[in-house]
């Protein structure tokens, strides 16, 4: 394993307590990716893609074990700090986008902006500079229930790019499309990769995509990485 | 986060649920206007008073009585006009006093209070009152409030200065129009002439008093504007006139039952002297002064502090009262600021996962609060006023009607307005922590999973 991994987690085990009954979610996952690496995880439900995935975002904590990016120790981060670490260092996209409702594709692209302190005037003119280059600058006043499935997850991807991270963490972002939008929003994620050397970690239950766009992929059982392979 | 994003979110959040914004505001809107209301109440009966005795220098005024020791009726210092013991005079407050008190550093003059009962007829109408002898140049010194006419002046003759509340309850619709007019005084005096042997006789069996009534006219050259509230006021009746006219007139001289227990050479004293100082610093000399050579002294100025403690005491009850209404109002916030959370619980998921801090979350509520307290402070502000200001106008209608002057009894201050507002803000604010606090602590793992 690679020392000086761009992204590198050790022994990651996080178990939920509810009462006396301890579920392990995530059981002494080591991993490492480098810079500009497409990876992809899968596994069943329950596996634990989905709290791996929140571990490497920031949004949670590991019972046990460490998460690296870029040598820098994530999992002892305090709250604040993950919460910078979020802002500035990736971007998420997940399999229900997650856009707030009440805004427009514009407002819901601008809004990791406000946490940063960008000035209102900058913060519309970056969002639709970003909703041009995912192909939505004429529906930049849509509200997400009036976009399809493929052009809210294309805001998602526009609003989690706009702070310009380092690494975009992809949750099932396939699961709510059909099979023609999954492959132009995996296509999408991948030019990242390509042409931007965007870090992207996706989890998919299509292996299908993964083996044709992800450079790695590892699968998980139980909690447990039962197989990586290395496709490219 | 920058402040100016703060507040817009606040007020654009707060526009999207139009209804349960409007609603919860109004519930601040409520309690504030209750509580400018009041305190503007408690403020405005406050300035009435410490105007009004500002504006007539009755703070520059102290009233000598004999000291306690006979048995005439004295008002004491702590209850004027509430008899006290009884005992012999060690000095008398007659014109010699008056002459020698008026030549001390910082008198400015003195004049004995002297009033008698009698009957005014003005128009067919006849009220019975207790006619004040004032000597003329205390008359223009600005004691009276005039609502008409002039003080009179040395020269008048049969000059006569009388309330509006009088004239009303006279039945004279608008008091100012009966300047120039004639206006007549009835007094009772102890009769023994041939003319009142009917009286005389009455008497003799035990069945009546010898007295007969003697009329003089005078002319009305002032109204005046009676005070909103009574005490020993160095000028407290509703008809006057100059000591000369007093002088010509066949009185008896009783203003009270217990006048009847003087002694005739005791008699020769007022009861009271009325000392105006040309400022209040002189008060406590002449007050020592009086009360060296054995009298009582009463000064207003002496009870500004009592005074301010029961304005201070009111303002309390009056804000516990609005304060009531403001609690209803926080827990109106509290319950919408609940309901918003649980609302855009997906939301605060969202928040943090874009990169919001605790923090931040935490201040876009708060302002979210704080907007809430500052729109309703500014709605209560202008409701509380309206309020007053209707108020105002119905209670005046009536107390006009009664003869008492216009007041304004509420009083907005600079400080009240901007202090309603702040405070408004303050306790939404205050509403508004535990709602945040929660706010803050949504997991995002878990928000950004629910439905």
């Amino acid at each position: 394993m690679n020392s000086d991994s761009f992204v590198k987690t050790e022994d990651l085990t996080r178990i939920y307590s509810s009462g006396t009954i301890e579920v392990v979610a995530l059981r002494n996952v080591s991993l490492s990716l480098d810079q500009g690496q497409f990876f992809g995880v899968t596994g069943a439900s329950g596996s634990g893609k989905s709290t791996l995935m929140n571990l490497l975002a920031g949004l949670d904590r590991p019972s046990s074990g460490s998460i690296k990016v870029e040598g820098r120790l994530i999992s002892e981060l305090d709250k604040d700090e993950l919460a910078l670490y979020r802002r500035h260092q990736v971007g998420m996209i997940f399999q229900s986008f997650n856009l707030v409702s009440s805004y427009s594709a514009l407002e819901n692209v601008a809004f990791p902006l406000l946490f940063a302190g960008v000035a209102k005037k900058e913060r519309n003119k970056l969002a639709e500079q970003m909703l041009e280059k995912v192909g939505l600058y004429p529906r930049k006043d849509h509200r997400p229930f009036e976009l399809s499935g493929g052009e809210q997850q294309r805001t998602a991807i526009a609003r989690a790019l706009i702070n310009q991270p380092k690494i975009l963490l992809a949750d099932e972002p396939t699961g709510n499309l059909d099979s023609i939008t999954s492959r132009q929003i995996v296509q999408i994620l991948s030019d990242l990769n390509k042409k931007q050397g965007l870090t992207v970690i996706m989890i998919s239950h299509e292996e299908s995509l993964l083996d044709e766009f992800a450079d790695d992929v590892i699968h998980l059982q139980d909690g447990k990485v039962v197989q990586e392979e290395r496709i490219r | 986060m920058r402040i100016s994003d703060y507040i817009e979110q606040s007020f654009s959040n707060l526009w999207k649920k139009k209804l349960r914004t409007l609603l919860t505001i109004f519930g601040v809107m409520i309690g504030i206007g209750a509580l400018v209301s009041m305190f503007s109440f408690g403020q405005g009966i406050q300035d009435n008073i410490t105007n009004t005795f500002n504006e007539l220098q009755l703070f520059n005024y102290v009233s000598v009585y004999p000291r306690s020791e006979n048995n005439h009726a004295i008002p004491s210092s702590e209850h004027p006009g509430v008899p006290e013991q009884a005992g012999p005079y060690s000095q008398i407050l007659d014109d010699e006093f008056i002459r020698d008190i008026t030549e001390t550093e910082g008198v400015e003059s003195a004049f004995p209070e002297v009033r008698f009962p009698a009957m005014i007829r003005f128009n067919d109408e006849e009220k019975f009152s207790l006619v004040q002898v004032l000597p003329a140049d205390v008359c223009q010194s600005g004691l009276m409030k005039l609502r008409a006419g002039r003080p009179y002046a040395p020269a008048d003759s049969n000059a006569l200065i009388i309330s509006d509340s009088l004239l009303r309850r006279m039945k004279v619709k608008e008091p100012q129009t009966v300047i120039g007019q004639k206006i007549v005084i009835s007094t009772l005096t102890v009769d023994l002439s041939l003319s009142n042997i009917p009286n005389i006789v009455s008497f003799l069996m035990g069945k009546g008093l010898p007295f007969s009534r003697q009329s003089y006219q005078f002319t009305i050259v002032g109204i005046t504007e009676k005070m909103g509230f009574v005490g020993p006021m160095p000028v407290r009746s509703d008809v006057f006139i100059k000591p000369a006219e007093s002088d010509d007139m066949k009185k008896l001289s009783l203003t009270s039952i217990w006048d009847l227990f003087q002694s005739s050479q005791q008699a020769k004293g007022y009861s009271m002297v009325n000392i105006k100082l040309s400022s209040t610093k002189y008060i406590e000399h002449v007050k020592d002064k009086m009360e060296d050579r054995g009298f009582r002294t009463f000064a207003l100025i002496d009870h500004l502090e009592e005074m301010k403690t029961g304005f201070m005491f009111m303002n309390m009850f009056l804000f516990a009262v609005g304060m009531i209404a403001i609690t209803v109002a926080a827990l109106g916030i509290i319950n919408t600021m609940v309901m918003s959370i649980l609302e855009r619980y997906k939301e605060i998921g969202i928040m943090k996962a874009v990169g919001a801090s605790d923090g931040d979350v935490k201040k876009i509520f708060l302002f979210e609060s704080g907007a809430i307290g500052f729109l309703g402070g500014v709605l209560g502000l202008a409701l509380g006023w309206l309020v007053s200001m209707i108020i105002n106008q119905v209670v005046n209608y009536f107390m006009v009607k009664q003869g008492a002057p216009y007041m304004d009894y509420f009083s907005f201050r600079w400080w009240l307005v901007s202090g309603a507002i702040v405070f408004s803000i303050l306790i939404s604010l205050a509403a508004g922590i535990y709602p945040t606090m929660r706010a803050a602590r949504v997991d995002p793992v878990v928000a950004l999973r629910h439905d």
